[in-house]
């Protein structure tokens, strides 16, 4: 078992529960001074109480004519480290012990006893000073005489403080033991107690990007305090392993394109190269070069503003802002020789200006990937309706196309990278398969919704919902 | 020979069909999809398919799979774009005859397809001979005993195909479906005439020769049978 470290949990918790321990020590140790010395000294005054009295007991009549009375010390059996002296009401010292000179004040009358403390012989003696009373010749007529006399009685406290701060030494020897023996037993017992924290950190240790298997000890799931690390270190690997293969997939995709582009250009050169051509020939080679290096610098374009738009989760600076019917408006204009090539109209609705939170670059890329997407798919003689309108908040673009239509079993796949619902027509109109994905990025990006209604032989309607800015 | 191209980039396409007709003389049939691939191979007068990977529709993988699923024993020559040794593996267990990665040299590509070709009709040598014929496939050029014949690319094309194939009768359909692409039906009037010259070519080469190719009434043509000299 390794010894915890300072800033281990193991640590602050056996730092914490000893210093819990220590305080009540300390606390058991001051309460039980306080209560024997109660008790200790409750039972000494008793017995300076019961000593005062048999010094009392032994005051006797003198046995003279004025009535008198007197100490008679034969018969006083005390300890000899006691002191005491006893006076009469009439301010007489009847005795006193030997190894005493008093206390010098005489006789006060007072009706109860009076405690107090005082140094004796250079010790600390608890002192009583007890008033009782003799009747001289009770048998005479007139019941005889009352005579008055106080006892002054001490003994050293000495012994007492030591029975107290016996019984304290053996309390706080007791809690010392105890921490002891808890200190090791709690560090073995948390020790054990993390075992599923353990466990789970050597698991989540072994996920790397090559192997994402992770599957948490049953233990981490029954442990309360464990459950939820474990539920969020399962979502956040399973979200960084999809995460890490679709980067994969792009890369690879990526790559089978590029390879593909270059592969077109490399053929097309060595097709030139292969046996001795006219000039004519030469240059109508060169021209289809220089076509197929125009398309893989689209295809490289096209990829880069895929990742720029995928890319940023958090957008830098101000919220972007643009007006999404000049974009309709702009687009329309430039593309107008294009649909006009392919004999297709394009309508468009919209209100005079409506600004949402897209920047006007990302704007401008959505309408026309969208309008253009709706024209490639266009038949001659027929519409692309563009409509841009409000709803709830949101602006809500649709554009909308008399073509074929989009299969159902290929339309969640439309908004994939690379995809071509009808590849062989893609390709001859120029499309890589990132136009939606493109879309799509620039939509989820600014926390809107695209999705497409299709029909075969109908055609296909694309719907954006863009926050308005 | 006649081959079958399927990839579904367009360009490529165009510049490998090119290519296989311009250097080896080949005819070549393309289709832009798996499915359309599948069903062009379906009719059994390729010599080779050359197989595109990423397809639309059904994967090259898959059309592999369902031609020699089917007993087609057609040479296939797969482009890859994809990168790791394990679909190669995999590819080659499934069928495939050889790969070629993208992007590719086209001299390279015609050499494999060559060779394929070559060894689809158990050839092992571009040099063949049969009775006192050479056909050199590398540099197109025949030779009966020594002396060079001049050919034209079809006669040539005639020739090299019943040379891949010495003993068997080959009738005049199946030499159109190997010579032309899919509009052979508009040559069918005219490939007796190429047999007819090619056959005077390659006698008056050499004086008293035996006739080289013989005609089976009603089934076709095939080299004559070597005589013991």
């Amino acid at each position: 078992m390794k010894l915890p470290g300072r800033n281990s949990i193991a640590f602050r918790l056996i730092a914490a529960v000893l210093a819990v321990e220590l305080f009540s020590a300390v606390l058991v140790g001051f309460l039980s001074l306080g209560y024997e010395r109660h008790n200790h000294f409750h039972a000494f005054d008793t017995m300076l109480r019961g000593r005062a009295d048999s010094v009392l007991g032994a005051v006797q009549d003198a046995e003279d004519k004025a009535d008198n009375v007197m100490l008679d010390r034969a018969d006083l059996h005390l300890p000899h480290t006691d002191v005491y002296e006893v006076w009469d009401d009439a301010g007489h010292l009847l005795g006193r012990s030997d190894n005493w000179q008093g206390c010098g004040e005489g006789y006060t009358p007072q009706k109860h006893d009076v405690f107090k403390l005082a140094r004796v012989n250079g010790h600390e003696y608890r002192i009583i000073r007890r008033h009782g009373s003799r009747i001289v010749d009770p048998v005479k007529p007139g019941g005889g005489r009352l005579r008055r006399v106080m006892v002054v009685y001490g003994a050293p406290v000495a012994p007492v403080w030591q029975a107290i701060w016996g019984t304290v030494d053996f309390y706080a020897a007791g809690s010392l033991l105890l921490l002891l023996v808890t200190g090791p037993l709690i560090a073995w017992l948390l020790h054990r107690g993390l075992l599923p924290l353990r466990q789970l950190a050597a698991l989540a240790a072994d996920v790397s990007v090559d192997a994402w298997q992770f599957t948490p000890p049953p233990s981490a799931y029954r442990t309360p305090e464990l459950a939820p690390l474990t539920h969020a270190l399962e979502s956040v690997l399973a979200r960084l392993e999809r995460a890490f293969v679709q980067q994969r997939t792009f890369v690879s995709d990526a790559a089978h394109e590029l390879k593909t582009a270059v592969a077109v250009i490399k053929s097309s050169l060595q097709l030139l190269n292969l046996r001795p051509r006219s000039a004519a020939e030469y240059q109508a080679g060169l021209e289809r070069c220089l076509a197929d290096a125009q398309r893989l610098e689209d295809l490289v374009a096209k990829m880069l503003t895929l990742a720029r738009v995928e890319s940023g989760g958090v957008l830098n600076g101000p919220a972007p802002a643009s007006d999404l019917a000049s974009c309709v408006q702009d687009t329309q204009l430039q593309l107008a020789p294009f649909a006009e090539l392919r004999r297709v109209t394009v309508k468009t609705e919209s209100p005079a200006i409506c600004r949402v939170a897209l920047s006007g670059e990302d704007g401008s890329l959505l309408v026309s990937n969208l309008m253009l997407n709706a024209l490639q798919h266009s038949p001659g003689e027929t519409e692309v309706l563009v409509h841009l309108r409000v709803e709830d908040g949101n602006a809500v673009l649709s554009v909308e196309d008399r073509g074929e239509g989009i299969d159902p079993a290929v339309a969640p796949h439309v908004f994939e990278r690379f995809y071509r619902g009808d590849p062989s027509r893609a390709r001859t109109t120029g499309g890589a398969g990132l136009g939606l994905a493109i879309c799509k990025g620039i939509v989820d990006r600014a926390g809107g919704s695209i999705e497409l209604a299709s029909e075969l032989e109908r055609g296909t309607t694309m719907t954006v919902r863009l926050p308005l800015a | 020979m006649r081959v079958l191209l399927v990839e579904d980039e367009v360009r490529l396409a165009d510049n490998l069909a090119a290519a296989l007709r311009d250097g080896p003389g080949f005819a070549v049939d393309w289709a832009a999809d798996g499915l359309a691939g599948d069903d062009l191979a379906g009719n059994g007068c390729y010599d080779l398919i050359v197989l595109d990977l990423m397809l639309p529709r059904l994967d090259g993988a898959c059309l592999l799979r369902r031609l020699r699923s089917r007993g087609d024993a057609t040479p296939v020559l797969i482009l890859t774009a994809k990168e790791g040794k394990d679909s190669i593996i995999e590819l080659l267990n499934a069928g495939a005859d050889d790969y070629l990665p993208k992007p590719f040299d086209l001299g390279e590509l015609i050499a494999r397809a060559k060779a394929l070709i070559r060894r689809g009709k158990g050839k092992a040598h571009p040099l063949l001979c049969a009775l006192d014929v050479t056909v050199n496939t590398l540099e197109q050029s025949v030779q009966r005993k020594g002396v060079l014949v001049d050919l034209s690319p079809t006669e040539y094309r005639i020739l090299e195909y019943l040379m891949h194939n010495p003993r068997k009768v080959v009738s005049k359909r199946e030499l159109l479906e190997h010579l032309y692409d899919y509009n052979w039906e508009h040559h069918s009037n005219v490939i007796e005439a190429h047999v007819s010259n090619l056959r005077k070519k390659m006698d008056s080469a050499l004086p008293d020769a035996l006739p080289v190719i013989e005609t089976l009434r009603g089934r076709g043509y095939r080299l004559t049978a070597e005589k013991e000299a």
